[in-house]
């Protein structure tokens, strides 16, 4: 490997947070010098790569780098058409395509309803519609969005659902297509990097893409995983931290053994007293999360920091809401989440008009449920605050306020759209010990050092 | 030393631990820059297997320090033998106190732990820290300095260098994070359930008394399953023993229709069974069908 190309890798994988350190690149070039016959990436990636979840963007980094250079400019010189790859496979008579659009003239999934392979998915996007989509100032996500819709992503996905559900696909050849699902995004997700990489001659767009850092409701599958990994991380430490339980002493109770056992150090004379360990704080927590469509990406991993911080509490209570309130504190102790949502769904079918109202959901709050509450319960409330143009009714959540110890909210949107005339969070917000953004995964992290 | 990657792969074959061509190439690296591996993945895919079947291939003493919460240095690395040194008080009263302070802290009253016998040994060993996500971040922290300099520092007897530079392989679960100063002093591996060809090729080195269409069938049972969305996937070992109780029944292949009251040896959780037993109605009829 060329010094140039080492040096823009290093810089590359520093510019996306990936900690490489002096010591990392002595040691890398002293296993490329010595070991001429592994791979350099293999060497590289052995010797750079500390985390699991760092993988993917060191493979991305390496492709755009090293890979994808000569290709992709035979690419980007390309007349722009989209050549049609798909070729027949077994099913070759597809599972009910319904004949929607097929966007630009491009290639239709629908259209004989087959199985990618990955080399077929590369030719699918032509980098000049990329090119034009980015100077058109589409964001990263957009971009995905218009070129899936374009190829009818979504009919094909469909149809294919529909076709096993109907038990007209087998699970094996469904799982086939889940797995062509995720080649097809990830290698669109790949090129459209690419070029936002190439087009701004900067490695900006990849940092964006990092998983702490983008939104919560534009993660893939494999990073809500990686995320809800790194909750429960949170969450375990949090949980053997030690809190500020009232005790009989300030610094908690001797611990007699302990002195006995340090003393004999010292000939027998006590010089320093020993203190048991702190326990940690359990306090009593009341969650109300809006699970309207609009919230429904950032609810699930509330519930689920929710859920693996449970050992951190006395109490904890969960509820629901959309324009009433649910009680779900018996439904979320569970790590699988699909029954939670499950009810959600048939929840917000049989009681809900689908519009969010807080007026009316604090003042059920505070007339039926508020007198359960204990005055030390730190209350939080996932929303974003549009409420319909429906009337605020502060003087409930005031009432809230006035009787819990702490009201934290957790919000998903930027601070200019606070501002959107359908959005009662400037009023709600002096009734709060402190509003948090919770948009991405570093801002889940910072609630959860903050407020639990 | 292995002269090569492939090299070390085909001994750890030897030992019955069958790795992939990824993962033995930074085992390798970490063994030729002499630097801690650290082994994350699910739990029961290899990875203490793995440490143990390096020390045989290397043919070093294994010294195995398990963690777990509250693991602290008088369990991990030396203690003073108190009751010791107190027989040593109750026969010095006639002596010098200051011949016998110096006494009371030496090695003769010191009880070494893993970590330090590690250090100590005369033979070169391998030292396995295992489930170090157990293990609170203070004993992390400490750990830094045994991982990077392969020594300790005893506050009554000073700093003890090691004399044959251990191999450090640490396994975690990765229920927590560490800090970056631990990763950064260690290679980093990932294990991960292993191919559909490769856990075949696992099972048959583990367990040679199967057919080999029992031995196809049930990993491909077990790799189906992995795709459901259960609270616990079934790991590496639970295959091995859900064909080996398989065998046991004299079943010679896989069906559907005849795995109730097996199924626990591969799932550990009543939800995740329940889940299970539901999809095979499903897997019966589709199979059923096929024919």
């Amino acid at each position: 490997m060329d010094g140039w190309n080492f040096i823009k890798l290093v810089h590359a994988l520093r510019r996306v947070s990936v900690s490489i350190s002096s010591q990392d690149i002595l040691n890398a070039q002293v296993c490329l010098e010595r070991f001429p016959d592994i791979l350099d990436k293999q060497i590289l990636k052995s010797l750079f790569i500390h985390r699991p979840q760092d993988s993917s963007i060191f493979e991305t980094i390496w492709r755009i780098l090293l890979e994808n250079r000569e290709s992709s400019v035979q690419d980007y010189t390309g007349e722009g058409t989209v050549k049609t790859v798909l070729e027949e496979t077994e099913d070759r008579f597809g599972i009910g395509g319904h004949g929607a659009g097929r966007g630009s003239g491009g290639v239709s999934l629908t259209v004989k309803g087959n199985i990618l392979s990955s080399s077929q998915i590369t030719d699918l996007v032509s980098f000049s519609r990329l090119e034009e989509m980015i100077s058109n100032g589409l964001e990263f996500e957009e971009i995905v969005q218009t070129i899936l819709v374009e190829m009818d992503y979504y009919t094909w996905i469909n149809s294919n659902d529909l076709a096993y559900q109907r038990r007209q696909l087998s699970e094996d050849t469904w799982y086939k297509h889940q797995d062509s699902r995720s080649s097809l995004i990830q290698e669109i997700r790949q090129r459209v990097m690419t070029a936002q990489v190439t087009h701004e001659n900067s490695w900006e767009p990849l940092a964006r893409q990092h998983w702490l850092i983008k939104p919560l409701s534009t993660l893939t599958e494999e990073e809500k995983d990686l995320v809800k990994s790194s909750i429960q991380k949170w969450a375990r430490k949090l949980a053997l931290s030690p809190g500020s339980r009232w005790k009989t002493s300030r610094r908690g109770s001797i611990d007699i053994s302990r002195i006995i056992q340090k003393s004999v150090q010292s000939d027998g004379n006590i010089f320093y007293l020993s203190y048991r360990q702190r326990i940690p704080r359990a306090p009593e927590l009341v969650v109300l999360c809006d699970v309207s469509n609009s919230m429904a990406a950032f609810v699930e991993f509330l519930i689920y920091m929710v859920t693996c911080l449970r050992v951190r509490f006395r109490k904890i209570r969960v509820f629901f809401f959309i324009d009433s309130v649910w009680d779900v504190s018996d439904f979320v102790w569970d790590n699988d989440l699909d029954g939670v949502k499950q009810e959600i769904k048939s929840w917000g079918r049989k009681a809900s008009s689908g519009f969010t109202d807080y007026g009316v959901v604090f003042r059920e709050l505070a007339e039926d449920k508020l007198r359960n509450l204990s005055s030390r319960a730190t209350v939080v409330i996932l929303g974003d605050g549009k409420n319909n143009y429906r009337p605020a009714q502060t003087e409930y959540i005031a009432q809230i306020s006035s009787k819990v110890r702490n009201v934290f909210w957790l919000n998903p949107l930027e601070s200019e759209e606070l501002n959107e005339p359908d959005n009662v969070m400037i009023e709600y917000q002096k009734y709060c010990t402190k509003v948090y953004r919770c948009r991405s995964a570093s801002d889940l992290q910072r609630v959860v050092k903050d407020v639990f | 030393m292995q002269s090569s990657p492939l090299d070390l792969a085909q001994q750890l074959k030897e030992q019955g631990y069958l790795i992939d061509e990824e993962s033995v190439t930074t085992l390798f690296l970490s063994l030729a820059l002499e630097k801690p591996c650290l082994i994350e993945g699910p739990a029961g895919v290899g990875k203490t297997q793995l440490a143990l079947a390096l020390a045989r291939t290397e043919k070093r003493r294994l010294i195995r320090l398990q963690c777990y919460e509250g693991l602290d240095l008088n369990k991990a690395l030396y203690d003073w033998n108190y009751a010791k040194q107190l027989l040593r008080l109750q026969l010095a009263k006639t002596e010098e106190w200051n011949e016998i302070k110096v006494d009371l802290f030496s090695e003769e009253f010191l009880l070494t732990r893993p970590l330090l016998e590690s250090i100590l040994s005369p033979e070169p060993v391998l030292l396995l820290i295992d489930e170090m996500d157990k293990s609170d971040e203070e004993f992390e922290s400490f750990l830094l300095e045994l991982l990077a300099e392969r020594q300790v520092t005893i506050p009554e007897l000073g700093t003890i260098v090691s004399k044959t530079s251990p191999i450090v392989i640490l396994t975690s679960n990765n229920t927590r994070d560490f800090s970056d100063a631990l990763r950064r002093r260690c290679i980093h591996i990932y294990l991960t359930y292993p191919t559909l060809e490769r856990e075949i090729s696992i099972l048959k080195s583990q367990a040679p008394e199967l057919s080999d269409r029992l031995a196809k069938d049930v990993c491909e049972f077990v790799a189906r399953v992995r795709k459901l969305p259960l609270q616990k996937l079934p790991s590496v070992s639970e295959t091995i023993d859900f064909a080996r109780a398989l065998n046991t029944l004299r079943k010679e292949t896989l069906n559907y229709g005849e795995l109730m009251g097996t199924l626990s040896v591969l799932l550990k959780y009543p939800k995740d069974i329940a889940k299970l037993e539901e999809r095979l109605e499903n897997w019966k009829v589709e199979a059923s069908q096929r024919r």
